[in-house]
């Protein structure tokens, strides 16, 4: 049955990959060039990228890169079931959440010895970032940028709204009434008939904008900022076990379901869940919502759906814990069963260049992983009128770094599908926080 | 090849058997010569595997460290897995959705296309051509037409003034759009068999039950009904193992969403196999399901097994 093939291929794949251990010629390196297999999720930084990978294959002519782009969702699976096969890509975007596991694998390659060998400067990246990425001396991949959330908005339907940016400023929250975060959000939600959700006669099935659009896979874009500001801390510490079923976190997921089903501020669900949901550029883009919760590294793609000023990005409200954001980053890392570790370990001195994290701050991709190009971030946004130090100040505030656990899989496959039934009103918040805390510590072995 | 088998002439008793048995030997031989490709193809890709699967379910595997053997685990883990349980009854809600709507609709089509019609060979082969495409695409071009801001299906909704739904996000409605793209997808098909069995079916009995004077209705409940009982078996036991085994429509459009309300069996086993890399338990999934198709086809045959007429003459 032609249904099953799909599934089939897969299995077998893996499986004859696994006997064959890797064993699949490389016809590449025969002929003196050597193609090297460079895997990322992100579609919208990839022209920025990709642009100043062929300025590297100029410089390195014995050396092809072919970019390999699967969404975030598709990148974990393949990029495991590939290590899995021997088979990866030679360089990998790697996230933090799936790097101890990756470490005790041994499938990244320690670069410590390398970056003595060629005297490479590490000091030039946030040693925040970096710091995460040592083990016991052991290097394991190199900044590549860094990210926090903020609140983006369209500068129309502020308009529109009566408001003005600096309305956005020094707003507040709390799970009781949801404070002036949730009056402003009212003020921004209009239905068809002109109505606003604190009015009488609104029409909550009928709404033509929103004030707010969320969408999230792990809840780093919207409860965690939350969870972070109500005081939650979502493991006891580092490598620990998860405490999302404490009073605090339960209370910030609470808070992301009144904002859709209670104060009908917010895009409902059926609308955002990921992973079919559109992304939250286009959803405000075509004026659904006026504002969206999203991370620094979807810029590109709002001033894409707003061009020419459309949009700005505002602060973070605070909670009754103060204000806070979830801080990331990424890191370029090298497969340990790469065949051609001297070109990849070339290609990822150039990715973490300053050369190349420039040219990618300059398009406006990404927060770079150098601490000095910051500013050539900064003035690239400056330049078309879009105000990001917002993300910065948020990083150097109060910030929550991605949790660090071996249940990395557990946690993103089951959270994806319990939160989804929570923002849709299947399911109560205590409910689902205790189960994926069960859960989630269930795989910590 | 049976025909094959020389005619034997009179010969004396003992060689006449030997040369028999030879002449048998001989054609058995054949015959296994000429399965031999598809066999080994069958034993390797189908029959290894499940043996293979079957073993796997008894260990506990993420694909890169070693596996450890932990008997039947897998199987009371997930006897007490409520995603199990609602990936089993999303998987019969599919089967339900699916294969009636898709049986009747063939049918329908089939009796249609069972005359002489102008063109009506150029719409046989349209009808098929989807059967015929790959599901993965299809899958992907079916999640723009039903795109609730941009998809055609709401604007034409909305021209006649109808809010459409949000199809693959709300749970509502997600499990019905990969039934009823399946069920596009898999008509022709289904039409095709079932337009051969309404063709086989003798002529001269319609004309003598013309003279009996029965209706068309009649004519279709007790002649063509009961004579197409073999390819309605045929295609109601092939779907209903294909549609047991729905993945590829989930994968592309919905990714088990939202909130779990298209996640299948088949796609629960690539989860917890491909995303969360726990090969034994997916492998514990995978019997499951196996025995789930074993257990409705065996059902199946029964039901039919009293009813089938196989000979016109």
């Amino acid at each position: 049955m032609s249904r099953k093939i799909a599934l089939s291929a897969v299995a077998v794949a893996t499986l004859l990959s696994l006997a064959a251990c890797g064993g699949a010629d490389d016809e590449d390196s025969s002929g003196g060039t050597v193609t090297l297999r460079y895997a990322l999720w992100d579609e919208v930084q990839k022209p920025p990228i990709e642009q100043s990978i062929r300025e590297f294959e100029k410089a390195h002519p014995a050396i092809k890169v072919q970019i390999e782009l699967n969404n975030w969702n598709d990148y974990w699976s393949k990029l495991q079931t590939q290590l899995a096969g021997r088979s990866a890509p030679d360089v990998f975007w790697d996230h933090v959440s799936y790097f101890p596991k990756f470490s005790k694998e041994g499938v990244l390659t320690d670069l410590a010895p390398l970056i003595a060998q060629d005297k490479v400067d590490t000091s030039i990246y946030d040693s925040k970032l970096a710091e995460g990425w040592k083990v016991d001396g052991k290097v394991y991949g190199l900044p590549k940028d860094w990210d926090t959330i903020g609140l983006f908005y369209s500068t129309k339907a502020l308009k529109d709204a009566g408001l003005t940016p600096a309305d956005l400023d020094g707003l507040t929250w709390n799970p009781d009434d949801g404070g002036t975060f949730v009056k402003t959000l009212q003020k921004l939600t209009v239905d068809e008939n002109g109505k606003h959700p604190d009015e009488a006669g609104f029409d909550p099935k009928k709404v033509k904008q929103y004030g707010l659009a969320m969408q999230a896979p792990t809840g780093q874009q919207d409860w965690w900022n939350f969870a972070l500001q109500n005081g939650c801390a979502l493991q006891d510490k580092p490598w620990g076990r998860w405490t999302v079923d404490q009073p605090a976190c339960v209370q910030a997921i609470q808070f992301v379901q009144d904002l859709r089903l209670k104060y009908h501020v917010a895009v409902p669900a059926t609308v955002t869940n990921p992973p079919n949901g559109p992304s939250l550029d286009q959803v405000v883009g075509r004026g659904e919502a006026a504002t969206a919760m999203d991370g620094s590294w979807m810029l590109r793609a709002f001033d894409t759906a707003l061009p020419n000023g459309g949009f700005g990005v505002a602060d973070l409200p605070a909670g009754p814990a103060g204000k806070g954001s979830v801080y990331n980053g990424l890191t370029e890392a090298v497969y340990a069963g790469t065949k051609h570790p001297k070109e990849a370990w070339e290609l990822l001195k150039w990715l973490t260049s300053e050369r190349h994290q420039k040219a990618v701050a300059q398009a406006g991709a990404v927060w770079p992983g150098i601490t000095s190009l910051n500013d050539v971030f900064a003035d690239a946004w400056k330049a078309k009128g879009v105000d990001v130090t917002g993300f910065k100040k948020a990083a150097e505030g109060t910030t929550m770094g991605y949790p660090l656990t071996e249940a990395a899989d557990v946690y993103n496959v089951k959270a994806l599908d319990i939160f989804n039934q929570v923002w849709l009103g299947q399911l109560s918040p205590q409910d689902a926080a205790q189960k994926i805390t069960t859960e989630a510590n269930a795989a910590i072995k | 090849m049976i025909d094959n088998i020389p005619y034997d002439r009179p010969v004396p008793g003992h060689r006449r058997a030997e040369r028999r048995l030879a002449a048998r030997v001989r054609t058995v031989a054949e015959a296994y010569a000429l399965l031999a490709p598809s066999l080994a193809g069958f034993l390797l890709f189908l029959v290894a595997p499940i043996f293979g699967v079957a073993a796997l379910s008894l260990f506990d595997w993420n694909l890169m460290g070693a596996p450890s053997f932990v008997g039947l685990d897998n199987y009371r883990e997930l006897a007490a897995d409520p995603e199990v349980w609602r990936a089993v009854l999303n998987t019969i809600y599919y089967v339900v959705l699916n294969i009636p709507a898709q049986t009747v609709l063939a049918l329908l089509l089939a009796l249609a296309l069972n005359r002489r019609m102008r063109g009506g060979k150029a719409l046989r082969v349209v009808f098929v051509l989807p059967w015929m495409a790959m599901p993965v695409a299809l899958g992907i071009i079916w999640s723009w037409v039903f795109d609730p801001r941009y998809g055609v299906v709401n604007q034409v909704l909305g021209m006649v003034g109808i809010d459409g739904p949000n199809w693959l996000t709300d749970p509502a409605w997600a499990m019905p759009v990969i039934a009823s793209v399946n069920v596009w997808q898999y008509t022709g098909y289904t039409m095709l068999i079932l337009l051969a069995g309404l063709q086989a079916i003798p002529h001269t009995l319609y004309e003598a039950a013309a003279i009996d004077g029965t209706t068309p209705v009649q004519r279709f409940f007790t002649i063509t009904l009961p004579l197409l009982r073999p390819s309605l078996f045929f295609v109601l036991v092939t779907n209903t193992i294909g549609s047991f085994q729905i993945f590829d429509t989930v994968f592309v459009m919905t990714q088990g969403g939202p909130g779990g309300a298209t996640d299948v069996l088949n796609f629960h086993i690539y989860q917890q196999g491909f995303q969360l890399f726990r090969s034994g338990y997916a492998s514990a999934l995978a019997m499951v399901l196996f025995a789930l198709i074993l257990l409705v086809t065996a059902a199946q045959f029964l039901y039919f097994r009293k009813r089938t007429v196989y000979d016109f003459s």
